[in-house]
């Protein structure tokens, strides 16, 4: 009953019993049973190829897609990729065999905008563009509860015109005998113009160690991009507030946590006041010879 | 803080590093002068940036030479324009905003 027109215009052979598979197209004739299998390990071998090379090129894109997804973002600012100037210096990990134009091909801040080339860094005089003015940036400072440090801007505000670098300083005293580290973010507000708040080179997030009861005076290098000018959500916008906070370091420079309570007092709560330590191979005061 | 939320005009904030990283600190204030003169002519130029430019350089040129601050040239760092150029051999830029009026060099 299933059986096609075309098995009964081909074959001279009676009604098949059993049900065929439908075949599309006229039957093949062959002319030995080896033959048969020799086109079909034919077939079966192009088949093995087709699939070998779809699998190699799927594969091949899983790690094309690194690089082709770097430069996508870059090219596009698509989820905030930064782009500065001293993350391509770092340099990404290219093979040497690379030749130069593909690698900076797949480098990422080539396509993007390099937000502190030097063509940036010029002021913006009223004079030659009319929509300039001059921001006063105002600096705040607070710090934790838990850092006895004083922290404050060394100048209350500073007027500045977008394109233009300019220092700022900030002063903070240990108030305690000990050594702290502290570790330093930053805000800007208001918050539309915080994609034109470029720092060159500043003192926040990095840690800071201040001796006890020692002051130190902290700069501060900073421009508006000049492209705030173009941006009519900014257009209002005269008074930039820059607000630092100082928090306590937790960990070291190995990423190790550190203690935040003087060594006595935690020998003391682990019960082992009254034994001799050894000296640590990061201490100051020890002569002995380093460990490693 | 909340994952998946539309962007809004806030969401443009990402904190990010400075471009050229920390500030070593100044722990024998070597550069101290430097930044009191900084600060006194902002105080005596109405908070004006420009005016103190050549102060800025000053501190800065301050900082390279004692090893607190890598060696970068005035036009990396945007100052090339106040006219005399410091420690590079790079000629300052031609800009059309002449030479700071009232800097106290």
């Amino acid at each position: 009953m299933t059986s096609k027109s075309n098995l009964d215009q081909t074959s001279s052979s009676p009604q098949p019993l059993i049900q065929r598979p439908i075949r599309v197209g006229p039957m093949p004739r062959y002319r030995s049973r080896e033959e048969m299998y020799a086109v079909r390990a034919q077939k079966n071998r192009s088949l093995l190829m087709y699939t070998g090379a779809v699998i190699i090129t799927f594969l091949g894109l899983t790690y094309a897609a690194v690089p082709l997804y770097r430069l996508f973002c870059s090219a596009t600012g698509f989820a905030g990729t930064p782009s500065t100037r001293t993350q391509a210096a770092s340099g990404p990990e290219f093979p040497e065999w690379m030749p130069e134009w593909l690698k900076t091909l797949l480098s990422p801040s080539t396509t993007a905008e390099d937000r502190f080339a030097p063509s940036r860094l010029i002021a913006v005089d009223p004079a030659d563009n009319p929509k300039s003015r001059r921001f006063k940036v105002t600096f705040s400072s607070s710090t934790s509860t838990a850092l006895p440090w004083t922290f404050r801007p060394a100048q209350h505000h500073v007027y500045v015109l977008p394109g233009e670098s300019s220092l700022a300083f900030y002063t903070a005293k240990n108030n305690s005998k000990d050594d702290i580290i502290g570790v330093a973010t930053y805000n800007v507000t208001p918050d539309r113009i915080a994609p034109y708040f470029s720092k060159i080179e500043c003192f926040c997030f990095d840690e800071q160690k201040l001796l006890g009861s020692e002051i130190v005076d902290m700069p501060l290098l900073f421009f508006i991009d000049k492209d705030v000018l173009d941006d009519p959500s900014c257009r209002n916008v005269e008074d930039v507030v820059l607000s630092y906070t100082f928090f306590k370091a937790r960990r070291n420079q190995q990423g190790q946590l550190e203690p935040d309570a003087p060594e006595d007092v935690i020998q003391k709560s682990l019960g082992f006041e009254s034994y001799e330590l050894a000296k640590k191979a990061s201490d100051e005061s020890s002569k002995g010879a380093p460990r490693d | 803080m909340s994952f998946g939320r539309p962007p809004s005009i806030n969401s443009g904030f990402k904190v990010s590093p400075p471009d050229r990283g920390s500030f070593p600190l100044d722990h024998y204030a070597e550069c101290k002068e430097q930044m009191m003169l900084y600060i006194n002519c902002l105080k005596s130029n109405s908070s004006t940036s420009t005016a103190c430019q050549e102060l800025s350089k000053g501190y800065l040129h301050c900082r390279m030479n004692r090893g607190l601050m890598q060696q970068e040239d005035w036009e990396s760092l945007g100052l090339a324009n106040t006219g005399k150029s410091a420690a590079s051999g790079k000629d300052s830029r031609d800009n059309p905003m002449s030479s700071s009026p009232a800097s106290n060099s």
